[in-house]
């Protein structure tokens, strides 16, 4: 049957189409919609799948490898960086197998769209020492999704897939079973204590071997079903290129555009790589390019004097694969010797075009929240460490100091207060961090008497991520309020409002109550919506438009600098203007942000969706 | 069949709404396609561009000097984006008249002020431009009839009102 899909969505159905009954993970660009897309599948079809988000990506990981351990067909989905909070059970699940299925979905961001780190998750399989596959398009995607949970059960072993941003966002149509016959599996643990629950060092030393002996036997694998079938198919000559995902598209098309001919590989399997029969093939030609991304997995595995790559400095070592960058690398080989037909012929139109730095929605309460904060924590005498989701962006008004990973502001709080005891240290960071990994490091601060303040802000939704439910949304409500009492200490409560003013008046509180705490961090939740959370928003946007008052506006940069609500820019004559099709009617701007009162309400605004 | 078009816009203005409408008129006839979006972190406001190529193509990115055609929601990110824009390539674009001079075919519509003139509600806006694209590319590889019908496999509820803004925009740049 074909259908017209996105990555994620290939995934979900090569998922149910593999029969994977248990899907666990956490949201995270671009691995998301991946497990949205079996929950929407199996409420589609009243299908018996677990499909649930975890609290984090250990936690998701977790749950779905001990259904692979009682002979389920499981997954666990995560971006790359979550696939570093699930490693420490990885590494370990890496010794010990499954009887059912494994896979573990981590998608990668060649790029920085929207990572702190472009980190390859291939090479990570390799560090684990199971087997990685690397689709090329959606078609890939759904094709290694069934490909990969049948390697898992065969090789009784954790396989990965690995999917980068390419892949998962792009849309295809692909070619996928007619029918769905799901058959759900039967779970059953059966107790076998020196495998499941193997110690050091006998045990794990057994398993250790057994792992290395596998992965010998996979990479043999790799090659009957892989490579030998299409090294056969080579015609040798001056230049082999050797690819794997990504790679693989746009070698070819770059190879069409130039009019050139050379044999390409594309590896499947990017690890485990049986080196020497790889190897054995370069004789029959002068040079070898490897094209793959973002780190050298495949070069460093199968590196020889022939073998150009990343570490030979021919092909661009950060960022995305271009076609350019691979003009380039042939043109560093001498394998192409013609202009470069990507180069854009220079265009003056006489000004720069103004930048659009990414920035909170229009509407959204962290906006102003921030505001309030550094209204009574200023600048100068403060240090504000944040966190990782949509909260992120308020660096644009100067509202961060420092970002690190997920659940990291609340030790980094911790340790500023230690390190700058001269700062009041306000850290930030959302109800979905704050579930995931904000509560270990508040429970460290709290026992050891850290002095700071942690604001949570609870919008009810991981929402950078597409708006996914947290744990106070979803079958049994969990409050963090609660979880913070929970720890022995006052949590204190605000709801966004907005009237600025109010905002401002119960940070002034938290203030009063931080400077009389002489140990120990002061808490505070913030509850407010998401703009776009069409279930939440409605119950609290009051769509009060707003205009400037031109007589009134001096062109302070107040708005611009410290509260940047895209609407708000200046028009041609050097005054303030709402850009009406941006402006979301929260009404925030109303009071203080201006110190001479120019947003008036718009009583004549067009309203939206007429 | 081959051919590459970019949508340039920022979050909000219903981008990725015209590259599902182009990938179903090319699965209608049977044409392989491949498209992707680009965004940084921003859900609203941000810039966003999305690349649909269309025909035997093997990657979904559009690399610069190969895009047959971009489609501009918003004047500043049109001319963001121009790198992409092939020589003889055509710039459809939402925009003022003071939009600048370029070495290629501009169709060019003020789209925003038809908008806050009542002649169709903002959330259209997308849909007015392909509409200015429908007219204004000699080559577009879809016919009116295919992405009517495109438009109507989207989302039948409101397929009639974005019919009626296709067609508005079209009558407009006659």
């Amino acid at each position: 049957m074909k259908q017209t899909l996105m990555g994620n969505d290939a995934i979900a159905w090569g998922l149910i189409h593999a029969n994977v009954d248990m899907v666990s993970g956490y949201p995270g660009t671009p691995s998301s919609e991946i497990l949205s897309g079996v929950q929407k599948i199996k409420k589609m079809l009243s299908l018996p799948i677990y499909a649930e988000w975890g609290a984090n990506e250990k936690v998701g990981f977790e749950v779905a490898y001990a259904g692979a351990i009682a002979g389920k067909r499981a997954c666990a989905t995560m971006k790359q960086v979550g696939l570093n909070v699930a490693s420490d059970a990885l590494m370990s699940a890496a010794y010990i197998g499954n009887l059912g299925s494994m896979l573990l979905v981590s998608a990668d961001d060649p790029g920085f769209y929207s990572s702190q780190t472009e980190q390859d998750s291939r090479v990570f399989a390799k560090f684990a020492r199971i087997p990685v596959l690397d689709p090329s398009t959606p078609q890939d995607a759904y094709d290694f999704t069934k490909l990969g949970v049948e390697l898992s059960e065969k090789f009784q072993i954790p396989v990965m897939l690995r999917p980068v941003m390419r892949v998962c966002h792009a849309r295809e149509i692909i070619e996928m079973d007619e029918t769905t016959e799901f058959k759900p599996n039967e779970g059953k643990f059966v107790r076998d204590v020196p495998r499941w629950g193997a110690v050091p060092r006998d045990g794990r030393f057994v398993q250790g071997v057994q792992q290395l002996e596998r992965i010998e036997t996979i990479a043999k694998y790799n090659w009957e079903h892989f490579l030998k079938p299409q090294f056969e198919a080579c015609q040798g000559g001056e230049l082999l290129i050797i690819t794997s995902g990504t790679g693989y598209g746009f070698t070819q098309e770059t190879l069409k555009d130039l009019g050139l001919e050379a044999d390409v590989v594309k590896i499947i399997m990017p690890y485990p790589l049986p080196a020497k029969e790889i190897q054995a093939c370069f004789d029959a030609y002068k040079k070898v390019l490897v094209v793959e991304e973002p780190y050298p997995c495949i070069e460093e595995q199968i590196a020889h004097p022939k073998v150009y790559g990343k570490n030979t400095n021919t092909v661009h070592k950060i960022d995305e694969m271009k076609k350019e960058e691979i003009l380039k690398a042939l043109q560093k080989i001498e394998f192409y010797k013609g202009e470069n037909i990507y180069e854009a012929p220079k265009i003056d139109l006489g000004f720069s075009v103004p930048a659009r730095p990414p920035a909170l929605c229009p509407g959204c309460p962290h906006r102003d929240i921030y505001y309030a904060i550094m209204k009574v924590f200023k600048r100068k005498k403060s240090v504000y460490p944040s966190d990782i989701g949509c909260y992120t962006l308020g660096i644009a008004q100067g509202a961060i100091d420092s970002l690190l990973c997920m659940g990291a502001s609340v030790a980094m709080a911790s340790g500023y207060a230690l390190a700058d005891p001269t700062k009041d240290v306000v850290a930030t960071i959302g109800d979905g961090t704050f579930f995931h990994s904000g509560i270990p490091p508040l429970l460290n601060a709290i026992y050891q008497g850290h002095r700071f303040v942690l604001v949570i802000l609870d919008n009810s939704t991981i929402a950078m991520t597409g708006r996914q439910v947290t744990p106070s949304r979803v079958h049994r409500p969990i409050d963090i309020k609660k979880i913070v009492e929970g720890m022995g200490i006052e949590c204190m409560e605000h709801h966004y409002s907005c009237q600025m003013h109010e905002n401002v008046d119960f940070f002034k509180k938290v203030k009063e109550k931080y400077e009389a705490n002489t140990s120990g961090p002061t808490v505070v939740v913030v509850r407010e919506f998401c703009i776009l959370d069409a279930e939440r928003a409605p119950d609290f946007v009051p769509n009060i438009y707003v205009k400037v008052d031109e007589d009134l506006c001096v062109a302070c940069d107040q708005c611009t600098t410290v509260y940047k609500c895209p609407p708000m820019s200046y028009n041609e004559k050097g005054k303030i203007e709402i850009d009406p099709f941006l402006c979301a009617g929260c009404a925030g701007c109303l009071e203080v942000v201006c110190p001479t009162d120019a947003f008036i309400v718009d009583e004549n605004y067009l309203k939206k969706g007429m | 069949m081959k051919y590459q078009i970019v949508i340039a816009g920022f979050g909000g203005q219903g981008v990725v709404f015209l590259v599902k409408v182009l990938a179903i008129c090319a699965g209608n006839r049977d044409i392989a396609f491949l498209g992707t979006e680009n965004h940084g972190m921003s859900q609203r406001g941000g810039a966003v561009s999305c690349d649909i190529k269309i025909g035997d193509f093997t990657n979904p990115v559009i690399d610069k000097n190969q895009a047959d055609v971009i489609i501009g929601l918003d004047s500043n990110e049109s001319l963001r984006n121009i790198a992409f824009l092939k020589t003889g390539g055509t710039m459809v674009v939402n925009a003022k008249p003071d939009y600048p001079s370029l070495p290629f075919t501009v169709a060019r519509a003020d789209a925003n002020a038809k908008a806050l003139q009542g002649a169709f509600p903002i959330q259209g806006l997308n849909v007015y431009m392909l509409g200015v694209a429908l007219a204004g590319v000699k080559d577009f590889p879809f016919s009116v009839e295919e992405v009517e019908k495109a438009i109507a496999q989207m989302n039948p509820k409101v397929a009639q009102q974005n019919i009626k803004i296709l067609q508005m925009a079209m009558n407009d740049c006659k």
